[in-house]
């Protein structure tokens, strides 16, 4: 995920603005984002209205699909001026937000059962797919750390990944820039293709979800490609993604180390600083929110409150990410990282869905 | 290769979530805000 904070600042703007003008930057995109959040949310329900009083079978396309539609075809059409993008780029706010407050619909039992069987899962599809992606970048014949960028991307947790990654292994901006845009289109194509085949598979929501949260890189993406399956598949993607994004520090410290011994790297000082460093806080703060929903600090009332909450954060997100997916901007990085993106990607959600497969069959989801 | 900042500003921007996320269930909590609807 890139992080809002690395954009907020208006571009181009070389000095830095203060609290209040920066936080007066921000409104004309979250007004955007609210907007084109709100449609997707309209179109649904209006959609919903008119195919039930005219008795017509429908099936219901959630606001999810139409606020990224909305989305992608005003970033690829007009275009998302500038005064819009600061208050746009808060979506990873918003998407972090809101999967705290989704903590709430996850008793700690279901968390350590379900994030139990994700972690179980990602250990073995993280070491089948970093194999997989070295093996592929040489293949084409990739700079070996546009590789690594591009393996801890699509294996761990798409684009907050490589910009931890990035440091860490001191890779070149440009390597880092053609690794987001190959994960970012590829997350663009997944909300797409995922719940078709999960569809045409008859997957479960439970099943879906841990293939969504496992397979689909960036966690927006992950967390849209399960709610557009079902509420449920959304929110078991949500917690097997975010299985996935605590291990982030680890993999990252590997891929460290690694560069370090042979000497393209800065050496790693503090182990344990370095992970906590690197360890996403929000999956903290997800654990104290179902902390709380588990001893009954919530009543059933506040509960459902808490959980609208976190969808009208998930509604802001999913706007986002429409606006923020411009294609033609993606398809300047070039084809060989895409490639390489592309394949692996592939891999991975073949991987993963024989892997989701398997445990529904042994684990019994 | 040294450490730029990126990391130390992801890190504020999920302690920032987490603060909000907190604070809008403490307030359903003690019910400062009324029922939110879907």
């Amino acid at each position: 995920m890139a992080t809002a904070a690395n954009t907020a600042r208006p571009v181009g703007l070389a000095e830095p603005l203060s609290l209040g003008r920066r936080i007066l930057a921000l409104i004309p995109g979250l007004l955007l984002l609210t907007a084109v959040g709100y449609a997707g949310k309209f179109i649904e329900q209006s959609i919903a209205l008119y195919t039930k009083s005219h008795h017509i079978t429908f099936p219901n396309i959630e606001y999810v699909l139409w606020a990224i539609v909305i989305g992608l075809l005003i970033a690829n059409t007009l275009g998302v001026p500038r005064v819009f993008q600061a208050g746009v780029a808060t979506y990873e706010f918003w998407l972090k937000a809101g999967i705290v407050l989704l903590g709430s619909r996850f008793l700690l039992g279901d968390i350590w059962r379900l994030g139990g069987i994700s972690l179980l899962l990602v250990a073995v599809a993280l070491t089948l797919s970093l194999t997989f992606m070295h093996v592929l970048g040489r293949s084409f014949k990739l700079k070996p750390k546009l590789t690594s960028l591009l393996a801890v991307g699509s294996s761990i947790c798409g684009v907050s990944a490589i910009i931890a990654a990035k440091p860490a292994i001191d890779a070149d901006d440009e390597d880092a820039s053609y690794a987001i845009a190959a994960i970012l289109a590829l997350g663009a194509l997944s909300l797409f293709t995922f719940p078709l085949i999960g569809h045409s598979l008859h997957l479960s929501d439970k099943a879906y979800g841990l293939w969504a949260g496992l397979a689909v890189d960036n966690t927006a993406e992950a967390t849209a490609a399960g709610a557009l399956y079902s509420d449920a598949a959304g929110k078991v993607a949500v917690l097997a993604k975010t299985t996935r994004n605590a291990l982030i520090g680890f993999i990252v410290l590997g891929y460290a180390i690694y560069w370090a011994s042979r000497g393209q790297a800065q050496a790693v000082g503090n182990k344990a600083e370095f992970l906590w460093r690197k360890f996403p806080k929000f999956v903290l703060g997800f654990l104290l929110i179902s902390l709380l929903a588990t001893v009954g600090f919530f009543t059933k009332g506040q509960l459902t409150s808490i959980a609208n909450l976190s969808r009208w954060a998930f509604l802001l997100t999913f706007a986002g990410v429409g606006l923020r997916t411009n294609f033609r901007e993606l398809g300047k990085q070039g084809w060989r990282p895409f490639a390489v993106g592309a394949i692996g990607e592939i891999f991975i959600a073949i991987l993963t869905l024989g892997l989701v497969y398997g445990a529904d069959r042994f684990l019994h989801l | 290769m040294s450490e730029p900042t990126a990391p130390r500003r992801s890190v504020s921007l999920d302690v920032y979530a987490v603060v909000l996320a907190l604070a809008l269930a403490l307030l359903v909590r003690f019910n400062l805000i009324p029922a939110v609807k879907w």
